[in-house]
């Protein structure tokens, strides 16, 4: 009989433990989300390593940001999960209205770049152009030493090394802006593949985000990935030179990226601030532009307690000592008319 | 409850008071609840995931069972390539770990000198606690690279006339999938072994070994013959394993959506690693949608290997008693 009283006291404590556990845990993470001084976001792992510079240097806010991909970052900040969202692909229809009025805002310009591992090559000496690699994606390239690959590089000692072609296995805007600049350079391509943050990739092999392409690129001589600019230099990746439609082969650098985000100049900026720089056209004023460059965006709520926050945190990220901190990692300082369109949408927010 | 009420008669709590009933109602009722909510979870998980696919059900019909397609710009989804991949994958992991499983059992219950077993089998254990996503990243940069330079080319040169041998250019594929998944499931396949074999009786160890039986011919006839239908069970239960297994399958094999591969030096997908890979990325409800299908698919086959396994284990059960006695 006392031991059937002490079960029951044993697990009336169990319930009441597990249920403060429960509160508490429930509390806590609403705490973590709304106590001023903290703005969480998640998203495009392209923009993390300048968001965490950034989260260094901004004081009045900590900034959480997690790398989880641009879809990932577009799916947490429609459930509103998080303050804010980034994503390097502006989003599609339906992510628009899954959203439910959220606004896109181009907060920083860096390029995507080809990398590549094949025994015997040099660093950043080996060039192409967006058909070789858009046959070499498609398949129809299976060799380093293809008379096509020749053509580009004569002094190039090319082994006979099949080629491994490895993209994202999540969805990324890496790949938007990969299959983005394939669509605008090869036919084939825009009507058999198309252009997508995921696509149905006819050939090769998948990393989980920047990293795990990068790690598939560095571990399988004779691959060929495409990884965000920052990444490269932190994996020491061998780039490839991508020939752009003036006929320079060339290298992501601030210059070339920047010559790229020349092309919005004539553009208008629509109401979306959907901008494409991928592929500029051939002329002089081109000539050193980078055919895989791209803004990458801020996803916010039109509609958001935090309005003044991120008001505040965007702005300031928009500014020179921000945009000229990520300088170091291939990040180019914005076009004066895509800071001032960012800067239009970023007043529309309100609480 | 019948089992409840048969013994209610006896005088079950002749000196029982007020309080303590209480304390009964109150236990039954807590525990009650908590039971109901698993049963209910279940079903609202059922539901959700039938009502989420919903969508791509009727857009695709069983017809999403035998295409092989994953292609979100022109909004065509199937799960053929997936199915292919979680089979083969799965299967192939069950014909490694089993004989690798069921020599450890029979080391730790028959062979191995008393005082090297509790050790032994508390590290078989333990390779049961290694969390997928550390046997993933352990696959991703040493093990899959070791099997692409090594593993993959030697088997090529002496097996290529078979297809499932074919060239290979990268660590990340089914056979790298096939490989890390043995790891996963052969301590469960281990241990679930290792109990049935101590617990063939004694008896019948020492009248084979009366009969003048080697020790293997003792296992061969008694040991193996006793434990079969446990070691069926225990085998089932690795698939299950095997096939929900997400994490560490989306690092090493290569997410490869494009077709069906019988060479497993190749790169493929399976149905869980799927979900794992596009679940927070999709583009249209349609994809959300299908990525619920596939869900549905695996929750389907994990509630029959679940109810399978159960089924056999019942069998042995019963069967085992009858010897017993």
């Amino acid at each position: 009989m006392p031991r059937n009283g002490k079960l029951v006291r044993i697990a009336f404590a169990l319930v009441a433990a597990s249920l403060i556990g429960a509160l508490a845990a429930t509390s806590a993470s609403a705490g973590g989300k709304r106590s001023t001084g903290t703005l969480t976001g998640a998203g495009s792992s392209l923009i993390g390593p300048a968001v965490a510079v950034w989260s260094q240097l901004y004081k009045p806010e900590t900034i959480n940001y997690a790398a989880i991909g641009s879809g990932g970052g577009i799916a947490q900040i429609s459930a509103r999960n998080v303050d804010f969202g980034a994503s390097d692909a502006p989003l599609t229809k339906s992510q628009g209205a899954g959203c439910h009025s959220c606004v896109q805002i181009p907060w920083a310009l860096t390029a995507t770049s080809p990398v590549v591992n094949i025994p015997g090559v040099p660093a950043d000496k080996l060039h192409l152009t967006g058909t070789v690699l858009a046959n070499i994606y498609l398949g129809n390239i299976t060799t380093w030493n293809d008379p096509a690959i020749k053509k580009l590089n004569p002094g190039l000692g090319l082994p006979n090394t099949k080629i491994t072609p490895v993209h994202r296995s999540d969805g990324s805007g890496d790949t938007y802006v990969f299959t983005n600049y394939l669509s605008k350079v090869n036919h084939t391509w825009k009507t058999k593949v198309g252009c997508a943050t995921t696509v149905s990739w006819p050939s090769g092999v998948g990393g989980s985000h920047n990293d795990g392409v990068a790690a598939v690129v560095r571990s399988t001589p004779g691959s060929i990935g495409y990884v965000s600019v920052a990444y490269t230099i932190a994996n020491h990746l061998s780039l490839a030179r991508l020939k752009n439609a003036s006929g320079k082969y060339l290298l992501p650098t601030i210059a070339t990226i920047e010559s790229a985000a020349q092309l919005v100049k004539s553009e208008r900026i629509p109401a979306n601030n959907k901008i494409s720089i991928t592929n500029p056209p051939k002329s002089t004023k081109y000539q050193n532009a980078y055919p895989l460059a791209t803004f990458t965006y801020v996803l916010i709520p039109q509609q958001t307690a935090k309005a003044a926050q991120l008001k505040a945190f965007v702005t300031w990220a928009l500014g020179s000592t921000a945009q000229s901190a990520i300088k170091k990692l291939v990040f180019a300082p914005m076009p004066t008319v895509v800071v001032k369109a960012a800067k239009k949408t970023l007043a529309t927010i309100h609480s | 409850m019948s089992t409840y009420d048969a013994t209610g008669d006896t005088p079950r709590r002749p000196f029982s008071r007020r309080r303590a009933r209480l304390g009964d109602l109150l236990l039954q009722g807590v525990a009650g609840l908590a039971a109901l909510g698993a049963v209910v979870l279940l079903g609202l998980i059922v539901y959700k995931v039938v009502q989420g696919s919903r969508l791509s059900l009727s857009t695709f019909g069983l017809g999403f069972l035998t295409h092989v397609s994953w292609d979100p710009v022109h909004n065509h989804f199937g799960a053929a390539g997936f199915l292919f991949g979680t089979a083969v994958t799965s299967i192939g992991a069950l014909m490694l770990a089993t004989p690798l499983a069921l020599g450890i059992a029979l080391f730790l219950s028959e062979l191995a000198p008393r005082w090297i077993r509790g050790p032994v089998t508390a590290l078989v254990e333990t390779l049961a606690a290694i969390p997928s996503v550390v046997i993933g990243l352990w696959g991703i940069i040493v093990l899959g690279p070791v099997l692409r330079a090594h593993v993959m080319p030697t088997l090529h040169s002496a097996l290529g006339f078979i297809p499932l041998f074919g060239p290979s250019s990268t660590g990340s594929t089914i056979f790298t999938a096939i490989v890390v998944l043995t790891i996963m499931i052969l301590p469960i396949v281990a241990s679930i072994s290792r109990e049935l074999f101590l617990g063939v009786p004694g008896e019948l160890k020492e009248a084979a070994f009366g009969l003048g039986t080697t020790r293997w011919e003792m296992v061969r006839g008694v040991v193996f013959p006793y434990a079969r239908g446990g070691v069926a069970a225990a085998m089932i239960l690795g698939l299950g394993r095997a096939f929900g297994e997400a994490i560490a399958v989306t690092q090493v094999i290569g997410a490869f959506n494009g077709g069906i591969s019988w060479n497993l030096f190749s790169s493929g997908n399976t149905l869980a690693a799927q979900i794992a890979n596009e679940y927070q990325s999709s583009t249209s409800p349609l994809e959300t949608s299908s990525l619920f299908y596939l869900a549905l698919i695996l929750l389907a086959f994990s509630l029959l290997v679940n109810v399978l396994a159960q089924l056999i284990v019942r069998r042995v059960a019963r069967r085992q008693g009858l010897v017993v006695r």
